[in-house]
C-alpha cells in the first residue's frame, strides 16, 4: 500500500497525463460496456439501465427468428465477399507498383489511387448513383450501346452486393498499398542481386524473395481485419440502403440501427448488438490464437 | 557485384519482361483513369444545365456550361450553416483529439511506468469489446450531449489507436533529451511541451490530418445524435439529400421568396441529380485541394502507425 502510494506520487504527472485519456475511456467506452445489462432488461424511455425489469432472456426471442438469420446471412455474405476482394487486392497492387520502373510514373500512380481513400462513403453512394444510373448513368449507356439493357443496380437485390465490393476495392486498394510497398521497400537489395546473378527471372524473384518477405504483414493485417469480419460499416453500407434493395442489404449493423434508433425497441436492438460484439470477439481471439500456432507471431 | 554491373544487368531485359512492363503499364494507367473518373465525371454533371444532363451522352466535358447549380447550393442558408458546423467540428475537434491524445499518449510512453501493463490493458479491452451502438448512445443522453454541438466533437476526442502510434513515436526520442532537461530542473510539462512537442511535428502533422478528415467525412454522428437541422453537418446534409427526389429537402425554409423568384428563369434547366452532384462536389472540393499538398504527412503517418512494435 505504501509503495502503491509512494509510486503515485513519484510519477503523478505521468498518471495525471494517462488519466485524461482513461476518463474518456471511462465515459465513452466502459460506461456503455454496463449499459449492455439492458439486454437482459425491458428498458423504455423514462428508466434508467439501472431500474428497468429484469426480463430475463426474453430479448432474445430473435435467435429462433427467421428474419434474424437473413441478417445475418446478409452481413456474412457481404463482409466474406468484400473480404475476399479487398485484402489480396492491395498486395497484387503493390507488387505491379513495385515492378514500375520509371519513378515518377511510380509516383503519381500512388498518389492518385490513395485519393479515394479520402472521400466520404456518402460521396461513394452519389457517385454510384450517378456513375449507374438507369437512364443518363455512364455504364449503362455503355451497356445500352453495345446492345444490352439498361441494369437498375442501386435498386437490385442482385447487384447490391457486387456494386458494395467493387465500391470497397476502388476506394481502398490504393491506400491498401502503403504497408506492402513499405515492407517491400525495406527487402535487401542484395537478396535481389544473388537471385539475378543465379538466373532467376522476375518471377522468381518475386515468389522466392518479394512474397516470403511480405507474409508477416499480410498475416498481421489479416488478424487485424478479423474483427471487422461481422463489421459490415454502417458508415459504407447505410447510405447505400433502400427500399428496393432492403433484403440483402439490412446487414447486422443496419439492423440494430434501425430497430434501436428509429423503432425505438432499445432492449432488443442491444440483444443483437451483444450478439454481434461476441461473435467478433470469438473471432478475434481464434485468430490470434491459430496465427500464435502457425506463424509464432499474433497480436498479444 | 559493383554497381556497373548490376546496372549492365538490368538493362537487359528478356521479351518476357519488356511485354509484362508494357501490361503492367497499360493497367495501372487504366487503374488511375479508373480511379479519377468517377470524382471528374460529378465534377463535369455539376457544371453542366440539369436538364441537359438527363440526356445522356454527358462523358468528358460539360455541353451547356453553367455555374447556376453551384450558386444554387452555396446561396441555400441550410447548406451554408452546414458548412460552419463542419468547419468548426473540423478545427475543434481536432485541436481537442490531438491535445487529449496527445498527452495521455505522453503519459503512456514512460517504458518503466509502474503498472504500464495495467493501465495499457486498459486501454485495449476497448479495441476488443464495446457496448455496442445503443448502450453507447443511452450514454450520449445521459451526458446531455445528444442534439448539442459537441456530441460532434467531444466523445471521439480520444482515439486508442491514434494514441498507440504518437506513443510510439514518443518512445523513439531518445532518452537523454529528457535526462538532461530534467537535469536543468525542468519539469515534466515543460519537457513536453518545450522539448517533445517541436520534435514530435511530423506524427502530430499526420495524426491531425487523419483526424480532420474523419471530422469532415463524418456523417454518423450528425445523422444519429443530432435532430436538429441547425446543427447539421455537411455530409450528413449530404446524406439525407442522397435520398431526396424533390428540391423540397435542398430548399427547406431558409430559401426566401425573393431569392426564389431571382433564380426563377434559371432553375428551370435545373434537376434534383445536377444540384445534388454540386453540393457533393462542395463537400469533397476542400479535401481534393488539400490532398496533393499534404499526401506526404498522410503517407508518413500512416507507416507510423504500422511499426509494429
Amino acid at each position: 500500500m505504501k509503495k502503491l502510494f509512494g509510486n503515485l506520487v513519484k510519477y503523478r504527472c505521468m498518471y495525471i497525463m494517462i488519466s485524461i485519456g482513461i476518463t474518456f475511456l471511462i465515459i465513452f467506452n466502459y460506461m456503455p460496456m454496463t449499459g449492455l445489462q439492458i439486454a437482459f432488461r425491458d428498458f423504455r424511455p423514462g428508466k434508467t439501465i439501472w431500474n428497468a425489469q429484469w426480463v430475463g432472456l426474453e430479448n432474445f426471442w430473435f435467435l429462433k427468428d427467421a428474419e434474424f438469420w437473413r441478417v445475418v446471412k446478409n452481413t456474412i455474405v457481404l463482409t466474406v465477399t468484400r473480404f475476399l476482394f479487398s485484402f489480396p487486392a492491395p498486395i497484387i497492387l503493390a507488387l505491379l507498383i513495385n515492378e514500375v520502373r520509371n519513378n515518377k510514373f511510380k509516383k503519381a500512380v500512388q498518389s492518385i489511387t490513395y485519393i479515394p481513400h479520402f472521400i466520404s462513403w456518402v460521396v461513394v453512394a452519389y457517385m454510384l448513383e450517378s456513375l449507374l444510373a438507369p437512364t443518363d448513368g455512364i455504364v449503362n449507356q455503355i451497356i445500352k450501346s453495345f446492345g444490352g439493357e439498361a441494369i437498375f443496380f442501386m435498386g437490385s437485390t442482385k447487384w447490391f452486393v457486387p456494386v458494395v465490393v467493387i465500391a470497397s476495392v476502388w476506394k481502398e486498394v490504393g491506400w491498401g498499398t502503403i504497408i506492402y510497398l513499405a515492407a517491400i521497400s525495406s527487402i535487401e537489395q542484395e537478396m535481389y542481386e544473388a537471385a539475378s546473378l543465379d538466373g532467376a527471372g522476375k518471377w522468381a524473384k518475386v515468389k522466392y524473395i518479394t512474397f516470403p518477405c511480405l507474409t508477416p504483414t499480410i498475416v498481421l493485417l489479416l488478424i487485424l481485419s478479423m474483427p471487422n469480419l461481422l463489421n459490415a460499416g454502417i458508415d459504407a453500407i447505410y447510405p447505400l440502403t433502400n427500399n428496393a434493395n432492403l433484403e440483402v442489404s439490412t446487414v447486422l449493423d443496419v439492423y440494430v440501427l434501425r430497430n434501436g434508433m428509429q423503432l425505438g425497441k432499445y432492449s432488443f436492438a442491444t440483444a443483437v448488438g451483444f450478439i454481434s460484439s461476441v461473435i467478433s470477439l470469438l473471432l478475434v481471439l481464434s485468430a490470434n490464437k491459430i496465427s500464435n500456432k502457425i506463424t509464432g507471431e499474433g497480436l498479444w | 557485384m559493383n554497381k556497373r554491373d548490376s546496372a549492365n544487368y538490368r538493362m537487359k531485359q528478356s521479351n518476357g519482361e519488356k511485354i509484362f512492363n508494357l501490361f503492367n503499364t497499360m493497367f495501372l494507367l487504366a487503374l488511375c483513369a479508373l480511379t479519377i473518373y468517377p470524382v471528374f465525371y460529378i465534377i463535369v454533371y455539376s457544371l453542366n444545365e440539369g436538364m441537359d444532363s438527363l440526356k445522356g451522352g454527358l462523358y468528358l466535358f460539360p455541353r451547356k456550361f453553367t455555374w447556376f447549380n453551384y450558386q444554387y447550393v452555396l446561396g441555400n442558408g441550410i447548406v451554408q450553416r452546414a458548412y460552419l458546423i463542419t468547419i468548426g467540428r473540423t478545427i475543434l475537434g481536432t485541436v481537442l483529439g490531438l491535445t487529449v491524445t496527445g498527452i495521455t499518449a505522453y503519459g503512456y510512453s514512460f517504458r518503466n511506468l509502474p503498472y504500464r501493463k495495467f493501465l495499457m490493458a486498459a486501454a485495449l479491452i476497448p479495441m476488443l469489446f464495446n457496448g455496442g451502438l445503443i448502450p453507447y448512445y443511452i450514454q450520449l443522453s445521459n451526458l446531455r450531449l445528444v442534439d448539442t454541438f459537441w456530441v460532434l466533437v467531444i466523445p471521439g476526442a480520444f482515439n486508442i489507436w491514434n494514441m498507440f502510434v504518437m506513443m510510439k513515436f514518443f518512445m523513439g526520442i531518445p532518452e537523454s533529451l529528457r535526462e538532461s532537461a530534467l537535469i536543468d530542473g525542468a519539469g515534466e510539462v515543460r519537457i513536453f511541451l518545450r522539448i517533445v512537442l517541436p520534435l514530435s511535428k511530423p506524427v502530430m502533422a499526420a495524426i491531425g490530418l487523419f483526424v480532420a478528415v474523419t471530422h469532415w467525412n463524418d456523417w454518423y454522428s450528425g445523422a444519429f445524435y443530432v435532430n436538429s437541422t441547425k446543427l447539421m453537418p455537411l455530409q450528413t446534409y449530404l446524406q439525407k439529400l442522397f435520398s431526396a427526389d424533390s428540391l423540397g429537402m435542398l430548399a427547406g425554409n431558409n430559401q426566401t421568396v425573393a431569392e426564389a423568384a431571382v433564380r426563377g428563369s434559371e432553375s428551370s434547366t435545373m434537376t434534383i441529380m445536377s444540384v445534388k452532384m454540386a453540393a457533393v462536389m462542395i463537400g469533397t472540393l476542400p479535401i481534393l485541394c488539400i490532398y496533393p499538398f499534404l499526401q506526404k504527412h498522410f503517407v508518413k503517418g500512416m507507416l507510423v502507425g504500422s511499426v509494429k512494435g
